[in-house]
């Protein structure tokens, strides 16, 4: 049989997004490891991340509230695979842990990285703290990952 | 609202890599499978409709490129990407333009070649501020829901493994399905390689290259060209909150496949979906979101869905069969993926099934499921009343 004609393609392609004022005030606040999150006057839910408006209530939100950086873990993984990072392009080395996490004074999860050098404890209801970076960028992954807590 | 009917319904042969046709050949091997099954000419179709995922294959504008394939050159066309609900929801848009009477003949195909694509690439291109630096796939979402849905309902590695097992013996028996395993074993599918904890190999869906399309028609046309059509009893989407974090106990809540199954029930008049539906092509892109599914579809109630896959119930000779064709965890073309759905559920209907046939079917349940932030649940009946 003939190889079959195929195309090969590659590209170097760049984004930038605006934030909103919502994301703006958290971003900040992350340079300073301060977390915060909108509260719903309707259902009085605790959105992180912040956002303009209560998708259930249809209501504004504007009652920033402070989030503590520790938390419970609320479900975890370890990936096993090599898996792309969605801001560079480049392959994560595996394996690496994941968790949700529900940081005090929040009613949503955060979806983030999870250190512990002995999975084998890792179970539901444990309590995790945020593992902060040196020097504070104000993006999410100023948080580096989050640990279990003695 | 006009009664609504599926006429014909037409796929290629799924495979990891379809090379020997570009999309646009793919997309039309469906069209005219659909439109010969439904005996349907293609000058009669009124409009088109396309589900593809266009991140996944890194071009745009999908339905310019294989428009014309699916027989669309100066006929109104339009696209429906919402992830794994792509294909129920173009099909549902389709209902939705035969039972206003603005056309009367619609085609709906949808189509997916991950093998010429990154599919990885279009599922990590998630919110830039809040998880993209993070986020690990429909994989690692998977993970972390079903840790929370197994300490919660108690289902086990095991379960899993037999809905694996089930999925795969049916794909068997269906001649389009990628996956071939017949003999695939419980033992198999738990020592396979773990991809992350507790998902292995074999409790995922692969990618494939594939395209599936339906003709979907007025009652005037359905009974003037299909002797048995297979009549939409009810079409219901369900869309959610936007991050993942925002759902709770994904899995196990799964609001959107609740609230749409339970409206699609009541607009079909099924009271007891066991005892009432014949069978049912659910969207299953794991093993354990089957074992959620029954739960959320109310095949048993909440934390039962183990003995439902323990006894038997969802097999080719149980009270209800679940994915007769061998579902997504056997061929998943995800932009086609839920036309396959309503596809395989009208093939049902029709008495075309050929060696996957159920005996009898009177009434067939298909769903389509998006990233836990889309459902669709559609009902076909035989009869029109």
């Amino acid at each position: 049989m003939t190889e079959r004609l195929t195309v090969p393609l590659t590209m170097d392609l760049s984004w930038q997004y605006a934030s909103g004022a919502a994301m703006e005030r958290f971003c900040n606040g992350l340079q300073a490891r301060r977390i915060e999150a909108l509260r719903c006057g309707g259902c009085g839910r605790r959105y992180l991340p912040p956002r303009p408006m209560c998708g259930d209530c249809r209501l504004r939100l504007t009652q920033w509230v402070p989030v503590g950086d520790e938390g419970r873990l609320e479900a975890w993984t370890i990936v096993h695979l090599p898996i792309l990072d969605g801001r560079t392009g480049e392959t994560r080395p595996s394996p690496y842990g994941m968790g949700l996490i529900r940081l005090d004074g929040a009613d949503t999860t955060l979806n983030h990285f999870l250190v512990e050098s002995e999975p084998a404890r890792l179970r539901i209801g444990l309590r995790v703290k945020a593992v902060w970076r040196k020097e504070l960028l104000g993006a999410m992954d100023d948080i580096l990952h989050f640990e279990v807590l003695p | 609202m006009r009664p609504v009917a599926i006429i014909g319904t037409g796929q290629t042969q799924h495979a990891r890599c379809r090379d020997d046709l570009s999309q646009p050949e793919l997309v039309r091997e469906a069209c005219l499978a659909a439109l010969h099954d439904a005996d349907v000419p293609p000058s009669d179709v009124d409009a088109v409709l396309i589900s593809n995922m266009e991140l996944f294959e890194g071009r745009a504008m999908p339905e310019l490129w294989v428009g014309e394939a699916a027989f669309a050159a100066r006929k109104p066309c339009m696209k429906v990407a919402t992830g794994g609900t792509s294909g129920t929801s173009g099909c549902i848009a389709g209902f939705h333009q035969v039972a206003s009477g603005l056309f009367d003949v619609v085609l709906v195909v949808g189509f997916e070649k991950h093998s010429e694509g990154h599919t990885q690439t279009g599922m990590a291109l998630t919110d830039p501020f809040w998880d993209r630096a993070v986020a690990s796939g429909a994989l690692g979402n998977f993970a972390l829901s079903v840790s929370q849905y197994m300490a919660e309902r108690g289902v086990t590695e095991q379960h899993a493994a037999e809905v694996a097992v089930k999925a795969r013996r049916n794909a068997s028996n269906n001649p389009h399905a990628h996956l071939q395993m017949p003999d695939l074993t419980t033992d198999a599918v738990l020592s396979s390689r773990m991809l992350a904890h507790p998902l292995r190999l074999l409790d995922m869906c692969p990618q494939s290259d594939g395209a599936c399309a339906i003709v979907i028609a007025c009652e005037t046309e359905a009974r003037r060209r299909c002797a048995r059509p297979a009549w939409v009893k009810a079409a219901v989407t369900r869309h959610d909150q936007p991050y993942l974090g925002d759902l709770g106990n994904r899995l196990a809540e799964m609001r959107t496949l609740r609230e749409a199954a339970r409206v699609a029930y009541e607009k079909a008049g099924i009271q007891q979906p066991l005892r009432d539906l014949d069978v049912a092509e659910i969207y299953e892109p794991v093993t354990y979101a089957e074992l959620a599914w029954y739960e959320a579809l109310g095949f048993c109630t909440d934390g039962d869905a183990g003995r439902l896959i323990e006894e038997g119930v969802t097999t080719m000779q149980g009270e209800l069969p679940v994915n007769p064709s061998g579902g997504v965890l056997s061929t998943n073309p995800v932009g086609a993926s839920g036309v396959i759905r309503v596809a395989e559920a009208a093939l049902q209907i029709h008495g075309r099934g050929g060696e996957r046939q159920v005996d009898g079917v009177r009434t067939a349940l298909a769903t389509g499921y998006g990233v836990y932030a889309w459902a669709d649940a559609i009902i076909l009946g035989e009869a029109l009343q």
